[in-house]
């Protein structure tokens, strides 16, 4: 064994474990390049987590960009097909973090599950989160935070403020989302914690059976909790967010994606995939 | 252990009582010592002064369970953490101030003196208004009577200092006091005692 040999890193050994998983349930290695042209990036930033993009010039004089994500490389470079894709990464990106000065190289491994979708796709792409979190956790508890954005789409709709009322949802601010005049039914959805049993119904029956027939297999880890929310634009469906036990920031965050399908293909088509981070600090 | 972070100062001292009398004590926290950090066995908590405008660092990094903080550095810093009740402590505005008989002349660039550099960007990038910003850590009210800068954005409490320097406001940008915040990751595995915090802090 390879392992014997080496001295693995802590977050080499995680997607060593990863891809294995996702190789398991029939998911294809997708590998590309490191760099891709600035413009293919520079109409997309607000799907970016981080508006800082890394470019240097290429010998043809082109505008190049370092990586700062994975999702909308694949979705570019795949070939359409008439089937269902399933592709899996484990891939350098280049970002700022968050209060950070400076660009980071930062290891992710993720999914992406693309095509004509049913209801045992998204199934299935939400049991590798769960899973994915459960090799990561390592014994340590673990929630994954689920979440619609087409239901805060749809509730959203008229309103003006929208990014007030958004950015309060996420932070759970119920006191401000009151003084925004938020819709009823939006607090009522931010009001949402806890166990399934109590907030199962809010969801639309599809989404329901596909939560409750996890939760067997996952007991106690899934939470209905709207203060997971995406860029309306680009996701449409379901959004998750994963969190370990003693790890200060989420380690996984995915979604269903149909409306950045169709942006960036010109074509109607469902997506759903995830990210995972490596070497996250905790 | 749950961890607290506090803003050493007034508006600690003053949500500190609101924690001692919803039954959270730490004892020696309003003792006048160097001491920093405190332990309650009994409740398996231990809170902590730091620096007003570090709390929201503390709890972001989860160093920090919760902590209490000023909506003033929320804006201003906009951490990644929740936002899960309004203390209601501090009470006061983040406002816009000028001298008495100011005229905003439009062909120039406004100068801003502010100890709130994204707050106040944040509010003229939404006017469209060009401005120039210069960054102070305190005594704001000097900046235009001395003519460095045209308007102030800053905190208002009574209004009592802006008079005194023939001051007044413009315009408000948004109504301020303490707020509990919590980590994200923190709240989902600790969440049963930080919501029986917020109860007990809204029963008393």
């Amino acid at each position: 064994m390879l392992e014997k040999n080496f001295k693995l890193m802590p977050e080499e050994k995680a997607a060593l474990k990863l891809r294995s998983l996702y190789e398991n349930y029939g998911y294809n290695f997708y590998r590309m390049s490191r760099f891709e042209e600035y413009d293919f990036y520079a109409d997309k930033k607000d799907f970016l987590t981080s508006k800082s993009i890394l470019t240097f010039t290429d010998l043809n004089g082109k505008l190049m960009a370092l990586r700062p994500d994975v999702t909308l490389s694949i979705i570019k470079h795949i070939k359409n097909s008439p089937g269902v894709q399933k592709f899996y990464y484990d891939e350098k990106v280049y970002r700022v973090p968050k209060n950070s000065s400076g660009f980071r190289e930062i290891s992710q491994a993720g999914v992406e599950c693309l095509g004509p979708l049913n209801d045992s796709n998204i199934k299935e792409v939400l049991e590798l989160a769960l899973l994915s979190l459960k090799n990561l956790a390592d014994g340590k508890n673990f929630i994954l935070d689920v979440a619609h954005a087409g239901m805060i789409a749809q509730l959203l709709e008229e309103k003006q403020n929208k990014s007030e009322i958004l950015k309060c949802l996420a932070e759970k601010n119920l006191h401000e989302l009151k003084i925004l005049n938020a819709p009823e039914k939006l607090i009522a959805l931010a009001n949402l914690e806890g166990p399934l049993k109590n907030s199962l119904h809010v969801l639309d029956e599809g989404t329901a059976e596909i939560i409750s027939s996890l939760e067997k297999i996952f007991p106690g880890k899934i939470h209905i909790d709207f203060s997971v929310t995406s860029n309306l634009n680009y996701y449409n469906g379901i959004i998750f967010r994963g969190f370990i036990e003693g790890v200060p920031d989420s380690v996984l965050s995915g979604g269903q994606y149909d409306r950045l399908m169709s942006l960036i293909k010109n074509q109607s088509s469902k997506a759903i995939g995830f990210a995972v981070q490596l070497g996250v600090r905790s | 252990m749950l961890n607290i972070a506090l803003p050493k100062g007034r508006l600690g001292e003053k949500v500190y009582k609101l924690f001692s009398a919803a039954g959270y004590e730490f004892p020696g926290m309003l003792d006048n010592n160097r001491k920093l950090v405190f332990e309650n066995h009994e409740l398996q908590m231990r809170c902590f002064w730091v620096k007003p405008f570090d709390v929201p660092v503390y709890v972001e990094r989860g160093t920090a369970d919760i902590g209490a903080a000023g909506k003033d550095i929320l804006l201003e810093r906009s951490p990644e953490v929740y936002e899960l009740m309004d203390l209601k402590a501090g009470a006061c505005k983040m406002a816009v101030a000028a001298k008495n008989n100011f005229h905003d002349d439009p062909e120039k660039i406004l100068r801003v003196a502010t100890e709130f550099p994204n707050i106040a960007q944040n509010y003229f990038a939404s006017s469209g208004r060009e401005i120039d910003i210069i960054t102070l850590r305190g005594s704001l009210e000097l900046a235009p009577v001395l003519g460095l800068s045209d308007v102030i954005v800053d905190i208002v409490e009574t209004g009592t200092t802006l008079r005194e320097n023939n001051l007044s406001v413009i315009n408000f940008i948004a109504d301020l006091s303490a707020r509990l915040i919590a980590n994200k990751s923190a709240y989902k595995f600790k969440g049963d005692i930080i919501n029986e915090i917020i109860r007990k802090l809204k029963e008393s």
